[in-house]
This record gives structure tokens, sequence and C-alpha cells, in this order.
């Protein structure tokens, strides 16, 4: 074990000191995942305009006035849904960034405000998108202060609010007869200030004292609430473009490791180190099994890596943990087999880093590494059950964000380990053979 | 006359032979890389296989490490037999022609993985020792891709030796070096065998094989053209040595096997002509050539060691 666990360790140093393979493996896969991520639509919106999905529930003057400055801001897509729950849809579905819902609630227009309950705007977000979320919320409490002045010039809101506040003042339990009398004499005195101005007036001087009295009455008395709601993800559905993309730069990772380890072997052959192995009192067995863990234990770190990556910067879940180790296992099975097997093939080292990278090009290309399989027309969909991307990207999405039950992601790990017994297999022999005096 | 009588007490046996190749034969599809070889390698003895390149040597070195198998013949290590068994190679250590050692590792790094290979016991001590002795232990932590190419040399040659073999075979160890690395290198070889390790050591420099071999080995075309010490070599092969006079503006080559006598017989000549008042048959300049390894392999061969 010692010899076994000595070839690993030093193939692993040999890897992380060479500054292409550490590149190749651990840092282009992020990139690819994150770059394709914002290509295919997850991206944080800065520079243009962020989509929102809008629900309006409410067909108040308030609720109208929101809608129609969300409209018109020039921070803003916006798009009308019917429903609470297509507006989610959308969100989970990564179409929209959030869906901002105005509720029924608003009817009640100033109504809320002057009861002492202030008035209630509802988000919906992606988790992954929190970034976002603060400057949505921001924004919502500027325009729904900016309805104010209107509702203080419209006679017909102004008078449901005084009626509605009177009745809360005389409903009131914690408040003293004399506090209801002073503040029913209050409602009054500005009732009759606002019926004895003009609409201007009103409306210029009700904008800043309707919002600071409100705030006034009490001291945690909040006249606009923004309640922000992240989404609970739903199975078999990407929440972001990144579910997508993070398994995709995972199987780039898995690339990089098989062709640093292809090289490596080739290179052993090449420079003369393999006769020093051929010496030691090893045999061929020990020296895959080095290699077989330093190739495992390199996929597993990239894997790792980027998925931590995902779940730390880009809110992605996993849906199925147990699962997803079993896929990473199989899919680095298979990569460090394919490195086996290319190694076989190539006798220089000029060989293995042309044929390693012009082979992952190919397979990645078909094998949906760089555009997804859904965006593909069907002849290279079917194409693509020939490359080992594809089965790995199929391994990992399964239990990463798709939630597949068990029994249909039991196909792509299989495949994955028979690519990897067959890879191991061509390039056992090849390595064999030195050995065998 | 064996260099190294002195430093016998240190060979621990002396009469056994560590290495045998008999009667080995190779090819390489229409080319014969080893023509019915055979040598003994004995214990405690430097052996020097010498001849061009392309004699054969690397192949034979490969036959003897197991590396490579013979077509036919026999090798034995220790008498144990084949060192194609990994239990029996254990008993030897190849520092090959070319820098086999990872350059992205440090020397330490180097040394340590084939400690661990090797199941070597305390392997921190023993790496630690050998890169005393091969004076790298300032550079232990410096990749191997930063050194010259004498300090890698070195470095070869200890990896050989992490697992204290009993036989080193050292192909052209002084290979593409410079005047000082080969010195050290040389001197390295020497204490090798001070401290009763077998060494088969092949080259082409003649002067190498001279100076540290107890027993030399001429090779070429893939035979053993004769086997001995630098000085029976020489006198078996070597013939005369010549005497060269310069008098009067001439030069005189004389072949003699007493060159010491020659000139002496050359100045009470001189001497004789000035007393008899004969001027201008002085000795001016005077050269002894001795025959050495070069003469004796082109007396084998009939072409310079050097072409």
């Amino acid at each position: 074990m010692r010899a076994i666990f000595a070839i690993a360790r030093k193939d692993l140093r040999l890897l992380l000191r060479d500054k292409g393979d550490v590149f190749f493996t651990f840092v282009f896969p992020v990139v690819i995942a994150i770059l394709f991520g914002f290509v295919f639509g997850g991206g944080s919106n800065s520079g243009s305009k962020l989509e929102l999905a809008v629900v309006r529930e409410s067909d108040s003057v308030l609720a109208l006035g929101i809608e129609e400055d969300l409209a018109n801001d020039a921070a803003f897509e916006t798009t009308a849904f019917p429903t609470r729950d297509a507006a989610a849809d959308a969100v989970r579905a990564g179409k929209v960034t959030a869906a901002v819902i105005l509720p029924k609630s608003l009817d009640s227009g100033l109504e809320g405000l002057f009861s002492g309950q202030g008035i209630a705007i509802d988000a919906v977000v992606d988790p992954s998108r929190r970034a976002e979320a603060g400057l949505i919320q921001g924004k919502l409490n500027e325009l729904a202060f900016r309805q104010f002045p209107k509702l203080f010039a419209n006679g017909d809101e102004m008078k449901r609010a005084f009626s509605a506040a009177r009745t809360s003042i005389a409903s009131a339990r914690g408040m003293s007869p004399t506090q209801k009398l002073l503040g029913a004499g209050m409602i009054t005195a500005a009732e009759s200030f606002t019926s004895s101005i003009g609409d201007e007036d009103a409306s210029t001087n009700a904008s800043g004292g309707g919002a600071n009295g409100a705030a006034g009455n009490t001291a945690d008395f909040t006249p606009i609430r923004v309640k922000v709601e992240e989404l609970a993800p739903r199975a078999g559905r990407p929440r972001a473009s990144f579910d997508v993309t993070f398994p995709q730069g995972i199987v780039w990772g898995l690339a990089g490791c098989f062709g640093a380890f292809a090289s490596s072997l080739v290179t052993e052959r090449a420079r003369g180190t393999l006769d020093r192995l051929r010496l030691a009192p090893i045999t061929a067995f020990h020296l895959i099994s080095g290699k077989a863990i330093a190739c495992l234990v390199a996929g597993l770190l990239v894997q790792a890596l980027v998925f931590a990556v995902a779940l730390t910067f880009f809110g992605s879940q996993i849906a199925q943990p147990a699962m997803l180790v079993v896929a990473c296992f199989a899919a680095a099975f298979a990569f460090a087999g394919l490195a086996m097997a290319l190694a076989a093939f190539c006798r220089t080292e000029a060989e293995a880093n042309g044929a390693g990278r012009g082979a992952i090009l190919i397979l990645a290309l078909i094998g949906g590494g760089t555009i997804p399989l859904f965006f593909m027309p069907p002849f290279l969909r079917t194409l693509s059950y020939g490359s080992p991307f594809r089965w790995a990207v199929a391994a990992i999405e399964g239990p990463f964000w798709r939630d597949t039950p068990v029994s249909e992601q039991v196909v792509p790990l299989v495949v994955l380990i028979a690519i990897g017994f067959l890879g191991w297999i061509i390039g056992a022999r090849a390595l064999w053979r030195p050995f065998a005096r | 006359m064996m260099r190294r009588n002195t430093q016998s007490s240190c060979v621990h046996y002396p009469s056994q032979s560590v290495l045998s190749l008999r009667d080995i034969h190779r090819r390489f599809g229409h080319t014969i890389a080893v023509d019915g070889l055979t040598l003994e390698v004995r214990a405690g003895e430097v052996f020097g296989l010498l001849g061009p390149n392309g004699a054969g040597k690397s192949t034979t070195i490969a036959i003897a490490t197991g590396l490579l198998a013979p077509d036919a013949g026999a090798v034995d290590l220790l008498g144990l037999g084949s060192p194609a068994n990994p239990k029996v190679r254990m008993h030897l250590g190849l520092a090959p022609q070319e820098i086999t050692l990872y350059a992205e590792l440090t020397a330490r790094e180097n040394l340590r993985f084939f400690a661990d290979l090797y199941g070597v016991s305390n392997a921190r001590a023993r790496v630690d020792d050998l890169l005393a002795l091969v004076e790298l232990d300032a550079r232990a932590t410096d990749r191997v891709a930063t050194f010259s190419g004498g300090m890698k040399r070195r470095l070869n040659l200890a990896a050989a030796l992490v697992h204290d073999p009993k036989l080193v075979l050292l192909d052209e160890p002084t290979a593409g070096v410079d005047p000082q690395s080969r010195n050290r290198i040389l001197e390295l070889v020497r204490r090798l065998a001070s401290e009763g390790k077998t060494i088969l050591y092949t080259t082409h420099y003649m002067e190498e094989a001279a100076k540290i071999c107890d027993r030399v080995g001429i090779v070429d075309h893939g035979r053993m053209l004769d086997v001995g010490t630098v000085a029976d070599l020489i006198a078996r092969h070597g013939g005369q040595s010549a005497v060269t006079v310069e008098r009067d503006g001439a030069e005189e080559r004389i072949l003699t096997a007493d060159p010491v006598a020659e000139v002496a017989r050359q100045f009470a000549r001189a001497n004789s002509d000035r007393e008899r008042g004969e001027v201008g048959r002085e000795v001016t300049g005077l050269r002894i050539e001795r025959p050495d390894l070069e003469t004796v392999f082109l007396s084998l061969t009939g072409r310079s060691l050097r072409e």
C-alpha cells in the first residue's frame, strides 16, 4: 500500500505543480460554468434591466400606480402574470429574476396606512438571485412612497382613509377615552384641512406629511412593508441556468484531469521514469492503482470545488446528496479510465496532449459539454450517446437538480462505470506489458 | 596492479560474482545490439564497460537490470537468478543515462518517492544521508527543474542508491556535464567503491575508465573484446611506448618496451656526441607516449574510440 500511495501522492503533486494542468482541471471548469450560466440567462443583469413578473391582484389606485411606475422604471422589464403561481413558475424556471405581487389588500389604499397596518407588497425571488432581491425591495419601497401624493390628492381615497381611521380609533382597546377623543379630533382637523385646500396643494403637502405622520404614530410602524419570499426549488426543473452549466463545468474539470493524467503516463514512458518504476519491487497493479487513486482524487476534488462554488455563490441546492456522491465517483472513474486508454495509444507527450485535447473538444461538443443537449438538433442528441460527457452530465444532473428517481439514474451510472472499466483494461494492458518480463 | 589494493578490507565478498552475463544475444529488428556478450562483475569492484556510442553498453545494462529480456543467454544476480524477478532486482540500483527524475518535484521529494517505492525503513534519514552524500542537501527543497546538469546527474545517482543496493549500475553517469561536475561524480563513485559497493560503470571516456575502474571490459558491436585490469589490457594490446626525440630540427620516433631506459640512452648518446665535438646533435626535445586504453581499443578494433 505504501508504494501505491507514494505513486498517488507523487502524481497529485505533479498535477498541482503544472500550471497548465491546474488551470484546465480546476479553473477552467468554474469559468466555463459561470460563463455559460450567464450566456444561458442566469446572469446578474448588471448593466441591463431586471426582468420582473408582476401580478396585480388589486385594482386600487395604489396597485395601478405601482404597476405603472414599475413598467416605466428604467431598472425593470416587467411582464404581467395572471396568478402568483404562474409568476413563481417563471422565477423557478429562470425566465424572470423575481415576481412582484400587488396583493388584494392594496384595495384598502390609505386605510391600511392610517389604521397602523401599513401597505404590504410581496416579492418572490430565486434564492440564487439574492443580490437582486435587495435592489428590488428598495425599489418597491421607493415606488410605494411615490404613490402617496396621488392618494392624498384623491378625495375619495382620503375620505375612506379618514373614515377607516376614525373607526379604528374608536375600536382601539389600548387607548384611553381621552386619547380616543384627541385622536378623533386630529382626524377631523386633518379632514377639514385636506378638504379646504386645492388639489395641487394637497398633492404637495400630503406627500411628506402623510408618510411622516403615519411613521410618527408608533415607534415601530412601517408604512410600507415589502415581504420578500425565497422560492423553494421545484423538483425536476433547474432553478437557474447555473444548475445546468455547473454539471457541464464539472465534466470539463474531469476532462482536464483526463488530459493531465493521460499525459503523465506518457511522460513517465517518454522520460524514462517508467523504467525506474519498473526496477522497483512493484508490479503493474501497484502502478495502475496508484495512478487510479490520484486520478480519482483529482476528479473528486474538482467536482467538490465546482459544487462549492455553485452552492456558495450561485444558490444551487443539491436534491439528492448521497446519489450525487455516487455519480461523482462514477464520473471520476470513467474519466480516469479514459485517461488510461488514451495513454495506451499515445507514444509521445505531444501525441497525448494533441490527441487528448482534440478528443476532449469533440466529445464535449457532441456530449453537451458546451451547449446543453436540449438546444441541439435531434441527430446531434442521438450522436451524444457516444460521448462520456453526456453520461457524466446526465449522472450528475439527476441527483443535483433534476431530482430524478434513483431507478432512472442507474443507466448513466452503469454506462460511466462501463466506460471506466473499458478504459482501465485498455490502459492496464499497455502498462502491464513493460512489467511482464 | 589493482588500484584499490589498500581498500580490499572494505570489500565484503572478495571472490564472489555479483553479476554474471553469459553469452547474451539481443537484436532489435535487423540490428544486432548484443552479440554473445559474456561478463562477470566481482563483489566490491568497479567494473568499467568501455566502448564507443552504439557499442551495446546501454542494452547490456538494460539486460543486466532485467528491464530488457535477452533473446538468448543467461543473467544471474548474486547467485539468486534473473533480475527479472522483483525480489532479485531489489539488490541492484540503476542510474540510467537519461535523467530519470521528476523535474517538478524537489530533490527530497524525488528521493522520498523512490524510497517509498522500495519500502525503505526510516526513509527520511536515508534521504537526508543521500542528499548529503551527493552534496545537494542545501538544495533539498528546490525543484529538480532548477538544477544544473551536474546536480541532476548526482541526484540521478542518489536515486539509484536509495534502497542501499549491493550492485550499482551507472550508465554514462558523466554524459553531458562540465569537468568540475564530472570530477565530483567520479569522486562519488570512488567513495561508493570504498564503502564496498559493487559498481558496473559504462563510459566512452577512456580516462574515466582508467581512473576509477578495477577492471575494464572493451565492448564493440555488442561483443566483449577483452576484459582485464587497465595494466593487463595495455600489456596485452597496447604495444610498445614511443619515445620521440627532437634533434637538429628533426624528430625521431623510437618504439620501446622500456621508455625510461630509452630516454637515458638518448641522453648518453647526446653527451657522447658533445664530447666528440659534433655540433648540432644535441637533444632539443623529448616526448614519451605510453600506450593507453585508446591504443588498446585501436589495437582491438582497428579504429579509434573517439570515431
